[in-house]
């Protein structure tokens, strides 16, 4: 049987949250490999004070500013980050944002928990068991020093505040699928620090392979081709993958770019591809159809179409580009310090 | 850092939440069980503004033992737009020039936590806008 | 209603004192205290400490000093007003001698601070203010003196270093000062080049920690010193929560309230033991007290108002930020100076013709303070 839902959840506010500091690649190849730089400029780091909670609440606040706090019954959080391995997030943002009767619960799927979290609370909603839903990714991602990953992984948060279409909503999320396989690209054992890898492993059996059986999938459940999307938006592991992945399936560059951010934020994980979907969903007019494809690791994929019908109502958002403007490069040093790698 | 009392208090550090007078209307964080204007016990729980003004500011260079991994760190005095005056650390303040009269906004931060396997503390910081 | 009067004295060098623990400091001082007392029969003791527990592993000091004092039986009782602790034990020991049902109390400051390292003391001393909200957000004891400097200088446009002039006269009297923990003079310069632990507070703007004890032996039965008033005021717990936090209420209350239970005239003050911590504890409670106008404190400490040969000597024997401050003990070791002061005791430090002296002790940022008015009897 195939997991396939046909959806009717409105995305009544929305919010990505990113780090104001930034370690340049050449930076880390200057410790690691004396010169050269990662496949991306720069990548979005934490600051001392920031961990996959406080991110998730930035983002959040962001989100349900903008959806004017409706009464959420959902909180789902995505991410492989959690600060605590027991203990969960959902449960700190359900007492942060004042709602207690309700469900407050993390998931974990490597890159993919974010919109894990958007497809639960949509199907949530198309079924009218709940009326509005918080949907978190947010990621402290770590790459083991001098491991290939440390030029990529990032930490960043994105959210969205779903619920029943009430007219005024930004987006409609229509229908989602979900292809998943056993398959060893990465992992992290418990208690273990950083992940493992399995190099260029990760790329076609994992990366290529998932996201594209899991947008055939859904080309084949909805009729749609790569010409009925404006947007399209792919995990961006790296730079190159997501345009690589669009080229394959059909896609041209013009529809991929407004989403494109690895190359100045890394690979913020759970928060990936919902940072993107901020990005896009500022530039984008209503009538605008999106597609969105997550990548996790593990390995899997959710897909999914969003429906533009709205402006967002709230005059003092400010557009994640613009935000983004606005940032702190910082060194190696300081890099190790706040992120706990410092053996002491 | 005593994790019991922080669960006590997590909404007020979290939410800001403090009270107010229903008598005379004075307000207070952190809340308060009798006012100190007009001697009443009649309040009522009140959150605080979450935007607010730098009315004094310095940089900690050797903070308490708890603090330490995060030295230095940068504490203020804000009056927040109801006129109540809280003490809180400046967030992202390293590379800021900090001066009286800035505006900020409160986010949510880690303050501290009990080493790597205790409980992490969050709660309110101040972000300038 | 009896008369309090200050039999006798002792103290012990500020300082480190590596070899000798919380018990050997109190004994010490004490000892030193009785000396040439052997027939006086002590009817009570009262300790001042703030940190005992959390620093030494050590509370019950009243009981702890009787006995090791060889004075089982004995009323005793340990005092605690953060670092007006030692001030506080003084007004505990005043009040039982004046209620009559005491005739001689012996009353001792003390604080062991060095056996900790100093993260742990900033978090000790921080417990001046809120656990629940001020500790919280990492705020310590030097950093809400810092926030109160800052918002000083930008109200009256004080440049930072008119504030330093207060650790430059300390540091000056303390070199000749025999029980001082610094016997070294700094210019203002020298103060200026030390780093900042927090802006606009520096290294040698904010006084030491220190091992140390004194001890004061008060009776009603007449003698040199007469302690003419011990009163005590408190303040908002919190810097925060003040009204205008560059007021010393406390300060001011206390002040106003032994000047007129003494019936003097605040310029008949021959010299003032302050509790300057930071210069800017230095120039609030200056101006609380009146002897400087609002903002004004660090032009008058500039223009040498308040130099040993000033119109108005303070810290003459260097002060906190000198002599030293082992908390709980300031307060009794400012007493302990004035009647040196008083008794024309105090050698290369003493201040011609001294008649009348103030002490001013404070816990936490003028939370508590208090005010004690000595009086050579004639
Ligand atoms: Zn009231």
């Amino acid at each position: 049987m195939l997991y396939s839902m046909r959806l009717n959840s409105a995305i009544l506010g929305y919010g990505a949250y990113v780090p104001k500091y930034r370690i340049s690649t050449e930076e880390i190849a200057r410790m690691w490999a004396g010169e050269g730089s990662g496949p991306n400029r720069m990548k979005a780091v934490a600051s001392y004070d920031e961990d996959a909670l406080t991110m998730a609440y930035e983002a959040a606040s962001i989100a349900m500013k903008m959806a004017n706090y409706p009464e959420i019954q959902a909180i789902l959080v995505g991410s492989e980050s959690k600060p605590y391995a027991v203990k969960p997030m959902g449960s700190i943002l359900s007492d942060i944002f004042g709602f207690n009767k309700i469900l407050g619960v993390d998931l974990e799927f490597a890159c993919k928990g974010g919109t894990e979290a958007v497809q639960m609370i949509s199907g949530m909603i198309t079924s009218g068991v709940i009326k509005y839903g918080l949907a978190i990714g947010s990621d402290t991602a770590q790459g083991r020093p001098a491991d290939d990953l440390e030029y990529t992984a990032a930490s960043g948060a994105g959210a969205v505040v779903l619920g029943q279409p009430n007219g005024k909503e930004i987006a409609r999320i229509t229908h989602s699928v979900t292809y998943v396989t056993d398959t060893p690209d990465f992992w992290r054992r418990p208690k273990e620090h950083y992940p493992m890898h399995l190099g260029r492993f990760t790329g076609e059996p994992a990366y290529f392979t998932h996201i594209m059986s899991s947008v055939k999938l859904l080309f084949e459940e909805t009729g749609f081709k790569p010409s009925d999307f404006n947007y399209a938006i792919f995990h961006q592991p790296n730079p190159r993958f997501p345009v690589e992945v669009g080229k394959r399936l059909g896609f041209k560059e013009e529809q991929l770019k407004p989403g494109l951010l690895n190359d100045e934020l890394g690979n913020s994980y759970s928060a990936n591809t919902l940072v993107a979907l901020s990005a896009v969903l500022d530039v984008s007019k209503i009538g605008d159809r999106i597609l969105l494809a997550s990548f996790g690791s593990g390995a899997g994929s959710d897909s999914f179409v969003i429906e533009v019908t709205s402006k967002a109502d709230d005059d003092d958002y400010i557009p994640l580009r613009e935000r983004l403007k606005n940032y702190v490069e910082i060194d190696y040093a300081t890099y190790s310090k706040w992120r706990n790698k410092i053996i002491r | 850092m005593i994790p019991i009392a922080y669960w006590r208090n997590r909404k007020l550090y979290t939410r800001l939440i403090g009270s107010r007078c229903k008598r005379c209307g004075a307000e207070y964080y952190p809340p308060v069980k009798v006012c100190k204007k007009c001697g009443s016990v009649d309040l009522e729980e009140k959150e605080m503004p979450k935007t607010g003004t730098i009315i004094s500011y310095t940089k900690l260079t050797e903070p308490p033992v708890d603090f330490k991994d995060y030295s230095p760190i940068y504490l203020a005095m804000i009056r927040l737009d109801n006129g109540v005056t809280v003490l809180g650390q400046i967030a992202d303040a390293e590379s800021e020039e900090i001066r009286i009269g800035m505006r900020v906004m409160a986010t949510i931060r880690k303050w501290t936590e009990d080493g790597q396997n205790g409980i992490i503390y969050y709660g309110y910081k101040f972000k300038i806008i | 209603m009896s008369k309090v009067y200050i039999k006798s004295a002792g103290l012990i060098p500020v300082g480190e004192h590596w070899n000798k623990s919380l018990t050997d400091l109190m004994v010490e001082a004490s000892l030193n205290a009785l000396k040439g007392q052997d027939g006086v029969k002590i009817d009570r003791i009262v300790v001042g400490n703030m940190m005992s527990g959390y620093l030494n592993n050590q509370e019950h000091l009243g009981a702890l000093l009787a006995s090791a004092l060889g004075m089982k039986g004995i009323e005793a009782l340990k005092v605690e007003a953060a670092c007006g602790s030692g001030g506080m034990a003084v007004h505990e020991g005043y009040i039982s001698v004046k209620s009559g049902d005491y005739e001689n109390v012996l009353v001792v400051g003390v604080e062991k601070m060095k056996d900790a390292d100093t993260q742990v003391l900033t978090k000790a001393l921080a417990m001046a203010e809120s656990a629940d909200f001020t500790q919280v957000v990492g705020a310590s004891f030097i950093s809400l003196n810092a926030l109160l400097m800052r918002m000083y200088m930008n109200k009256y446009n004080v440049q930072e270093e008119f504030l330093d002039y207060f650790p430059v006269i300390a540091h000056k009297n303390a070199v000749t000062a025999a029980h001082s923990q610094f016997k070294k003079a700094f210019t203002l310069e020298d103060v200026k080049r030390s780093p900042y632990l927090a802006e606009p507070i520096r290294l040698l703007s904010s006084a030491p920690s220190s091992d140390g004890a004194a001890a004061l032996l008060l009776s009603s039965k007449p003698s040199d010193v007469e302690i003419l008033a011990s009163e005590v005021s408190t303040n908002e717990l919190m810097i925060s929560q003040r009204e205008n936090p560059l007021k010393f209420e406390a300060t001011e209350k206390a002040f106003k309230k032994a000047v007129e239970k003494a019936e003097i005239n605040p310029s008949s003050v021959d010299f003032l033991e302050i509790h300057d911590a930071f210069p800017i504890v230095a120039a609030l409670s200056l101006e609380a007290m009146g002897y400087s106008a609002e903002g004004r404190a660090g032009f008058d400490a500039a223009n040498g108002k308040y130099n040993l040969d000033g119109d108005l000597p303070i810290l003459t024997f260097g002060g906190l930020k000198a002599r030293g401050h082992p908390v709980g003990g300031t307060g009794v070791y400012q007493i302990v100076e004035a009647y040196m002061q008083l008794t024309g005791t105090a050698g290369k430090n003493q201040v011609q013709g001294a008649k009348l002296g103030v002490t001013q002790n404070v816990g936490g940022v003028d939370t508590t303070s208090v005010v004690h008015i000595l009086r050579k009897v004639s």
